[in-house]
């Protein structure tokens, strides 16, 4: 593992986990389940953005 | 680190599978935006009446009345299936000309589920006016062609997956040089839109990748439903084989056969009642299609089988591990299970979809050139 490989994916995979959540939780969940899914599910959209503009 | 031969593979592989499938999933794209809202759109565009205001505990009416109503209407007619909507209070009694017929001929009798009062009689979907969604929905899902058209569909979200993975092993290589998110604006056009592509196809992989293979499995429900009516439904129907089917008039009530299921399985909704006679069901029996009530297992149906002689409960059918992916699988591609809220975010990620696809179609474009610059870099970068 060398530090090239962990400095390009480690974003990658972090939003790649963040966005599995996010598909999850609405489906396994309801209630406050539903609003981190939501939240979850905004992050990888947010870094779009954010990436865009900045 | 892959070797440069492994990346140009990767590249080939990437290119065509994309150049391939890209105009179709533009407009898998397009007409699936207007689909994440189908339920919101068709309330909006409907011109039905509301619902009587009544108690919320009214109790459901009989389902042997709507059927009466229905049969008297029709009396030449047989009743296909039933379907009691868990959502709204309303009953589709579906009939058709005989068993034989042709699906399009199916109409459906709308009543209201807790008066038994006839709300609409609507007629064959042919004899009906295209709505929007439903204009939608036949180029999503099979570009009017059936299944050859959901086959044909099918091979292309296939060849998207393939080109999403080979995108992503694309992806190391070409970053190692480059912070997360960096877009070289000042540089070429070329430069910035590839950095796009990168960036919004990384972010949204996930996304891409789970409503491609879901895509896949969504084309692939015919079959499989042909499978297991093949195999596991004649299994079951084996002991009756040679046995004279019940006729109307020796069957019992469809009423009977809903407090049966729903007697035998507590927790349990029914949401439709398949007729003896009609191909999706069974000669002997009722078959009724049931649900669990928790958010997952609200999205799994198991069929009970009732005997439509005594009316009594033959079966609680298992369903096959394929046919529960697939119902899995539904929700997960439709983005209809959290609310409106992800419904929208199930838009946005559909429109940076579209926009990776259109900014690889620029690329393609503008290859000779990228292509060279990409190797030129990563040749100098491996040795």
């Amino acid at each position: 593992m060398n530090k090239h490989f962990i400095n390009v994916w480690a974003i990658p995979v972090a939003i790649a986990f963040v966005t599995i959540f996010g598909l999850l939780s609405s489906l396994l969940g309801t209630g406050i389940w539903h609003i981190l899914s939501w939240i979850a599910m905004v992050i990888p959209l947010a870094i779009i953005l954010r990436k865009i503009k900045g | 680190m892959p070797v440069p031969i492994n990346i140009k593979r990767w590249f080939w592989v990437h290119r065509w599978t994309s150049l391939i499938c890209t105009l179709f999933l533009l407009m898998l794209c397009l007409t699936g935006l207007p689909l994440i809202f189908e339920e919101e759109l068709d309330q909006w565009l409907s011109k039905n009446p509301p619902y009587a205001s009544l108690p919320k505990d009214t109790p459901m009416a009989s389902l042997d009345d709507m059927v009466h109503i229905a049969r008297q209407r029709y009396p030449s007619h047989v009743v296909s299936f039933v379907f009691v909507d868990d959502d709204e209070p309303q009953v589709r009694v579906n009939m058709l000309p005989n068993y034989d017929a042709a699906p399009n001929l199916s109409h459906s009798l709308q009543f209201d589920a807790r008066t038994a009062r006839l709300l609409k009689d609507e007629p064959p979907i042919t004899q009906q006016s295209q709505t929007f969604t439903g204009l939608m929905l036949s180029l999503h899902r099979d570009l009017f062609m059936d299944l050859p058209g959901e086959l044909f569909l099918g091979f292309m979200g296939l060849l998207f997956v393939f080109s999403i993975i080979s995108g992503i092993l694309l992806y190391g290589p070409y970053m190692k040089k480059l912070k997360f998110g960096a877009i070289r604006k000042d540089r070429s056009r070329r430069l910035k839109w590839l950095d796009l592509h990168n960036l919004l196809g990384i972010v949204t992989m996930v996304w891409l990748l789970v409503i491609g293979i879901t895509g896949v499995f969504n084309e692939l429900s015919t079959p499989l439903f042909g499978i297991w009516q093949q195999t596991d439904v004649k299994k079951m129907l084996q002991p009756y084989q040679g046995k004279r089917a019940p006729a109307p008039d020796e069957q019992s009530s469809p009423q009977t056969a809903f407090e049966t299921a729903q007697k035998a399985l507590p927790g349990m909704t029914v949401t439709s009642v398949v007729f003896p006679g009609f191909k999706f069901g069974s000669p002997y029996h009722y078959l009724l299609w049931t649900k669990g009530n928790t958010p997952l297992t609200s999205r799994l149906f198991s069929p009970v089988l009732v005997d439509a002689r005594s009316g009594e409960l033959s079966t609680v059918v298992k369903m096959p591990w394929y046919l529960r992916s697939l119902e899995v699988a539904r929700p997960l591609h439709f983005g209809d299970y959290g609310g409106t809220p992800l419904k929208i975010i199930w838009a946005l990620f559909d429109l940076a979809a579209i926009f990776v696809l259109i900014s690889g179609i620029y690329l393609w474009f503008a290859r000779r050139k990228s292509q060279e610059a990409y190797f030129l870099r990563t040749d100098t970068l491996s040795t």
